[in-house]
């Protein structure tokens, strides 16, 4: 197994998507103590949008960001500890400030693929302290391979150290992943990382075509926990790495998580449905699921004309609030 | 007798240049006087045959025609606007701020008369701040929902607009964005716990920008929230024409009502979708015209 990758585990934050963001205390602590005890580099923790990200727009966290991460935080002394930051969600001084005097290592700041921009004052903030910090693109298949590598660039030059790609909307082939990777390996001298989303049933595949093409960060998800139909389940990456032969106890402590995962939330554990799949190939949000089911109820209209119309609208994260006035207009046809 | 509010503009990017035609189409206003920075400028050459003072030379540039000009709009910056606030408060003149600096008074028109806080000063020299553009959009509809309702115990905004209507300042600044729209919402809600959210969309045509508002006000009833939101966005609708309703009042859980409403710009400069540029100088207009009705310097 090639030791330099870094597992960077989303269960507690993509993760919570799933739950609806009811993640508990209690739950954090004890899957940050099983956490220890495996290879994994850092553990993200949080809101499904990460810092700052509890809100009737996205949902509401049953725990304050505070919480979850002090529970993590107790129970982690190996590993990094880890959270996403969505500037235009999250603020320095009511976010950030308060996440670094926690503890938290890592700091992912994360905009949509186009609008690293935005990013430029929370990476420079945390550039000056010590901590980490990666720089995040978002929804990355809406932009060009070109596109991307020149917004990375934007991003280091603010200060983050790492680069890592999202496909949010689990749109990617492994061969798109590969392409990315390495245009993004030639073009920077940083660690890249790729986060992926299972619409198409092929998260492990495309974490595979991302370490080979030299990705040395995955994002990982105990039984794929993470918003529509998940992440790279961990212990499904493990295996395919081989870690059973080649780090037994390693790979236990992985399934040990899984286990935990699945006799916690039987009922959230993501799946790949027709749904998934369509929203996957139409390259929208993997987050707008369960909200895209309801207002399918509500208006009686088919989840599938729902997606095609927020694919047609080119929505990006965040835009909760527009998939009602979706609805509402094919309703009104 | 020329009854015309004569004013002059600071800075000539995009929204000094929206002002400007703005300030050029209308029969209220003589727009006497416009000042860059920069020679070259394409904000000053479009405006060189238009007003009669075309500067180069910033604030310095009005010094010979102070006495014809009532009051300034500045579109310059944050850092550029402190300066240009002291320099023309000591020359008696009342200035609308359009940069984010936050130092004057948050102002938003259709507040004014329920609102003396955000409504207009009864001084000569006064200066006024835009807020933003999630301000500005959510104001109406918050402070429906507060006169529908006994109490509101929370408010959310948030707000997505076009990637290219935001500029190099608001992303720089995304925090002071943030910060500004919830100290506007806290006055307005009367309540400590806001939150506001800002996304950015870079989807080609451009969408509109769309403003949505949940608020916890328990007991509220819908029908009536509904009859005083409308209300307050027709009043809005007065100086900001293409504001919209576009998702009316609906409940979200109990006690807990959402509104979105969604602006098109009236495309004098600024492109049609970039509502949230146009509500801002739409507003400004608007407090220099009812600032001056109010003081009766014309």
């Amino acid at each position: 197994m090639e030791r330099s990758i870094r597992f960077y585990d989303v269960s507690l934050r993509d993760g919570n998507h799933a739950l609806k963001h009811q993640l508990s205390a209690e739950f954090v602590a004890a899957y940050a103590a099983l956490s220890g005890k495996t290879s994994t580099w850092a553990l993200e923790v949080g809101h499904g949008n990460g810092l700052g990200g509890s809100s009737h727009l996205v949902g509401k966290s049953a725990e304050t960001d505070q919480n979850l991460l002090e529970s993590a935080r107790a129970f982690l002394p190996n590993s990094q500890l880890a959270v996403h930051v969505i500037p235009g969600f999250a603020t320095i001084d009511r976010d950030i400030q308060p996440a670094v005097d926690v503890g938290v290592d890592v700091f992912r700041i994360a905009s949509h693929a186009s609008e690293a921009t935005v990013c430029q004052t929370h990476i420079e903030y945390l550039s000056n302290l010590p901590v980490e910090v990666h720089g995040v693109l978002m929804m990355s298949h809406t932009v060009t391979i070109a596109q991307l590598v020149e917004q990375a660039k934007i991003l280091l030059e603010f200060g983050a150290t790492a680069i890592v790609f999202m496909d949010s909307a689990g749109h990617y082939r492994p061969s798109d992943v590969g392409e990315r990777v390495r245009a993004l390996r030639s073009e920077t001298a940083v660690d890249v990382g790729f986060h992926a989303h299972n619409n198409l049933g092929l998260a492990v595949q495309n974490a595979i075509a991302a370490i080979e093409s030299g990705a040395s960060i995955v994002d990982v998800s105990s039984r794929g926990l993470g918003a529509g139909a998940g992440n790279v389940p961990f212990e499904l990456l493990a295996l395919a790495l081989g870690m059973d032969e080649t780090a037994p106890e390693e790979f236990s402590g992985v399934l040990a998580l899984a286990d935990l995962v699945s006799s916690n939330f039987p009922q959230f554990l993501p799946q790949i449905s027709p749904s998934s799949i369509r929203s996957g190939l139409l390259g929208v949000f993997s987050g707008y699921a369960p909200q895209v089911e309801k207002l399918s109820e509500e208006f009686g209209v088919s989840a599938a004309k729902i997606w095609a119309s927020v694919a047609a609208r080119k929505l990006v994260a965040g835009q909760e609030s527009m998939l009602r006035e979706i609805a509402q207009d094919l309703q009104n046809l | 007798m020329d009854k015309k509010i004569k004013v002059a503009i600071l800075g000539t990017g995009n929204i000094g240049s929206d002002l400007a035609e703005r300030l050029l189409a209308s029969d209220d206003f003589e727009l006497v006087a416009v000042a860059g920075r920069r020679p070259e400028s394409s904000g000053l050459a479009r405006l060189r045959s238009r007003v009669s003072l075309v500067s180069s030379s910033g604030i310095d540039g009005f010094r010979d025609c102070w006495d014809s000009i009532q009051g300034v709009f500045d579109a310059t910056s944050a850092k550029d606007h402190l300066m240009h606030s002291l320099e023309l408060r000591k020359l008696g003149k009342w200035v609308i701020d359009l940069t984010p600096s936050k130092i004057g008074k948050a102002t938003v028109p259709v507040l004014a008369d329920q609102y003396p806080d955000f409504g207009y000063l009864t001084t000569d020299v006064a200066n006024y701040s835009m807020v933003t553009c999630g301000g500005q959009s959510s104001a109406p509809v918050i402070a429906a929902i507060a006169e529908a309702s006994s109490e509101i115990q929370e408010i959310e905004i948030s707000s997505s607009i076009s990637s290219d209507s935001a500029g190099p300042a608001t992303r720089r600044n995304i925090d002071n964005y943030v910060d500004s729209t919830e100290s506007l919402a806290r006055g307005v809600a009367r309540t400590n716990k806001v939150k506001s959210i800002l996304v950015l969309n870079p989807a080609e045509p451009p969408p509109l920008m769309r403003t949505t508002v949940v608020a916890r006000a328990p007991g509220i009833l819908l029908e009536h929230a509904k009859e005083i939101v409308h209300r307050y966005v027709s009043k809005t609708q007065d100086y900001v024409p293409g504001y919209e309703l576009v998702v009316e009042p609906h409940f979200i859980e109990q006690g807990v009502l959402s509104a979105t409403v969604s602006v098109e710009g009236e495309g004098y400069f600024l492109p049609r979708h970039a509502g949230n540029l146009d509500i801002i100088n739409a507003a400004a207009v608007e407090v220099a015209r009812r600032h001056v009705a109010l003081n009766g310097r014309v």
